[in-house]
């Protein structure tokens, strides 16, 4: 049973707060995902859990332990570094029993688990390699297999698809996600890809600044963030964020809490349609056709500039006028500080 | 106007070159190495014809005449003369004191100076200043402060109840003085050329170690030291090579003295040619030395590829 508790973590390297107060649980079994903008601080949390930085302030519990002054190799954590880390002196076989060896595992034993470890990854064949003579999904694999040999607790990933072409990468998480059904281990992944992010986790822990966000799961991130920030960050393309004014216009359903600054509407959620018929007009500035959808950059009348998919097959001219109309529960409000307002609507549902 | 591009065109692809492209490039390229290639031949290749050459004559000097013995000198210096192999054991000894203490040294103070902390560039400095130093100077200075009577090891030496030899005249010492005083002279370079591979090797390997139970021994001996073994290779060669060239530092220090207890190759090369002119024999000296680094350049390097397998 390994749940993780963190309790008002800090980090500062000299002057520079990096982590500045992290409450969050993890629970057993849990795959737990780190998002957030490059420099916010995900890396270092991961690494404060393993014991590789020094917790400067607050309480790190794994399990019932309290670690902050565990050794990392007494943690029982794994890590899979986004370089892989595999040593380029050693073949796969020893890469992956290192750690075994340096425990002082009998020969036998360890042989009997990186042979386990490589029949679930399929890496039977590659044993006898050096990491120089792998493809980059292979390395991957072999440093997903050097974690899972020494049998840990939790594991943690940085950034581990990274350095993987996309298609490779698609590859990789699927078999990533089916390594966590079997092994059920708690796992801590930290990338910055929110597709990565939305189709791993339980739970989305969304970093800004050293600071948390908001965590939740992938949908409730998505249908109820928290901010304005969060709103923004998770769903491709981007959110729409326009002044509140703007939601009459959207649909005429639309209840505009009082304090309510800002209307969020997701470029997924406007439906498009010929001009005449949508309530709001607008003149596609931009179309970004991707197969599937095209993306139309349009020019509201105010001037604002707003995204919106269009699957449609009768895709809008550059430069024609379309018609815009939201559904009303899909809209989000949020205050002068970004901070969601519930809709009127919700308030009795909830 | 297109009607002269298209001529331009026609004109441009009709001509036939009067070289092929792999020609010309190759041309350009010899062009390029000449002036260095030039100076190769004028500079090393020729006197080591001449050498070659030389070591089969007998030639002094003041008799301004070459004989061509043959294998004469070589007879004499490996089957006849004594102090061949007296010099040659000199240079051996040299060697072996001096190689691993250096690379041991050397190692010790790039572990300690391959990380930043404050003041690391300072340390870093002081080791590696010698390293530029002139030679002579280098030997003079140790030479005054090993001085048995009166020398500044000596005193302090003497601060703690011990009386030091007098270094560099009796045999032994004077040996293990040349060899040390080197060794701090030039451990500043192995020390730079470990630094360097120590910062080549990526944190996240010591970081995966250390999350995996390693020790920094451990660490250390089944990852770092590895890692090294490129650099510990062309270190070794490098030291070895340079400590059987060892000379103006020898010439300072002890001219080869005690009874010649420091009497190494490369001085005794010198001495046969320039003070003794006997120039055949010198040159003869000279080819063995030769293939002795060669052949100890070439066990090493052999000795690294049966340890990659
Ligand atoms: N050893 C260090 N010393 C000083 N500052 C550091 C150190 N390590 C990280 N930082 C700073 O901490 C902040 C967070 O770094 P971190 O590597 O955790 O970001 P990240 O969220 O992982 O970013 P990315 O997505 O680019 O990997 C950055 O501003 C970085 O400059
Ligand atoms: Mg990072």
């Amino acid at each position: 049973m390994t749940s993780l508790l963190l309790k008002g973590i800090e980090k500062h390297f000299g002057s520079v707060n990096v982590i500045r107060g992290v409450d969050l649980r993890i629970d057993d079994g849990e795959f737990v995902v780190f998002v957030g903008p490059s420099g916010c601080g995900k890396s270092t949390l991961l690494r404060l859990i393993s014991g590789l930085e020094h917790i400067s302030d607050g309480e790190l519990m794994i399990g019932d332990r309290l670690v902050n002054e565990v050794q990392p190799s007494e943690r029982g954590v794994a890590m899979v570094f986004q370089s892989y880390a595999l040593y380029p002196h050693l073949t796969v076989r020893d890469n992956m029993g290192f750690g075994l060896k340096v425990r002082k595992v009998p020969a036998g034993e360890r042989q009997r688990r990186i042979n386990e470890a490589a029949a679930t990854l399929k890496l039977d064949a590659l044993l006898d390699r050096y990491p120089r003579e792998l493809s980059g999904g292979q390395r991957q694999r072999v440093a997903i297999g050097r974690a899972i040999v020494g049998n840990p607790d939790v594991f943690l990933f940085d950034e581990p698809l990274s350095n993987l072409d996309a298609e490779l990468r698609v590859h990789m998480r699927s078999e990533i996600a089916a390594l966590h059904k079997r092994l059920s281990t708690t796992m801590i992944y930290v990338t910055h890809d929110q597709i990565e992010a939305m189709t791993l986790a339980d739970k989305i822990v969304v970093l800004r600044d050293g600071r948390i966000e908001q965590v939740g799961s992938p949908r409730e991130l998505y249908e109820r963030p928290a901010n304005m920030f969060v709103a923004q960050f998770i769903g491709s393309p981007k959110m729409n964020v326009l002044p509140a004014a703007n939601a009459q216009l959207l649909t005429p359903a639309a209840v505009v809490p009082a304090s309510a600054e800002s209307v969020g509407v997701r470029p997924e959620h406007l439906k498009v349609s010929k001009a005449q018929d949508g309530i709001v007009r607008g003149k596609v500035s931009l179309c970004e056709y991707t197969g599937a959808i095209t993306l139309l950059h349009v020019t509201l009348p105010d001037g604002q500039l707003c995204l919106v998919t269009s699957d449609d097959h009768m895709a809008p001219s550059l430069g024609s006028e379309i018609g815009l109309t939201a559904q009303a529960e899909k809209l989000h409000f949020f205050d002068h500080q970004g901070r969601r307002e519930k809709p009127v609507s919700d308030v009795g549902v909830q | 106007m297109t009607d002269i591009i298209h001529n331009l065109k026609t004109t441009r692809t009709s001509q036939k070159p009067w070289l092929t492209l792999k020609a010309r490039e190759m041309m350009e390229a010899w062009l390029f190495v000449s002036p260095s290639f030039i100076g190769f031949l004028i500079f090393f290749l020729g006197p080591l014809c001449a050498v070659v050459y030389y070591s089969l004559t007998e030639w002094n000097l003041l008799t301004q005449q070459a004989t061509f013995v043959g294998l004469r000198n070589f007879e004499n210096a490996l089957l006849e003369n004594p102090d061949f192999w007296h010099v040659v054991r000199n240079s051996v000894i040299f060697a072996l004191g001096l190689v691993p203490l250096n690379m041991a040294l050397a190692l010790t103070l790039a572990l300690a100076l391959s990380r930043p902390f404050f003041g690391v560039v300072f340390f870093r400095t002081v080791f590696f200043a010698p390293v530029i130093t002139s030679a002579i100077a280098w030997a003079i200075v140790w030479k005054f402060l090993l001085q048995g009577e009166g020398g500044f090891i000596n005193q302090v030496l003497a601060l703690v109840g011990i009386t030091g030899p007098n270094w560099l005249r009796e045999p032994g010492w004077a040996m293990a003085a040349v060899i040390i005083t080197r060794v701090i002279k030039m451990v500043g370079l192995n020390m730079i050329l470990y630094i360097a591979a120590l910062q080549a090797i990526p944190r996240d390997y010591e970081e995966a170690a250390r999350l995996e139970g390693a020790s920094r021994w451990q660490i250390f001996s089944m990852i770092t030291w590895p890692l090294l073994a490129p650099t510990t290779l062309v270190i070794m060669v490098i030291t070895t090579i340079g400590s059987f060239k060892v000379f103006d530092h020898i010439y300072q220090m002890t001219g080869g003295g005690p009874e010649n207890g420091t009497l190494v190759l490369a001085f005794y090369i010198y001495q046969q040619g320039f003070k003794f002119f006997n120039v055949g024999y010198a040159s003869t000296l000279a080819m063995i030395m030769f293939v002795i680094v060669m052949a100890l350049t070439i066990v090493q390097v052999m000795l690294r590829r049966k340890g990659m397998e």
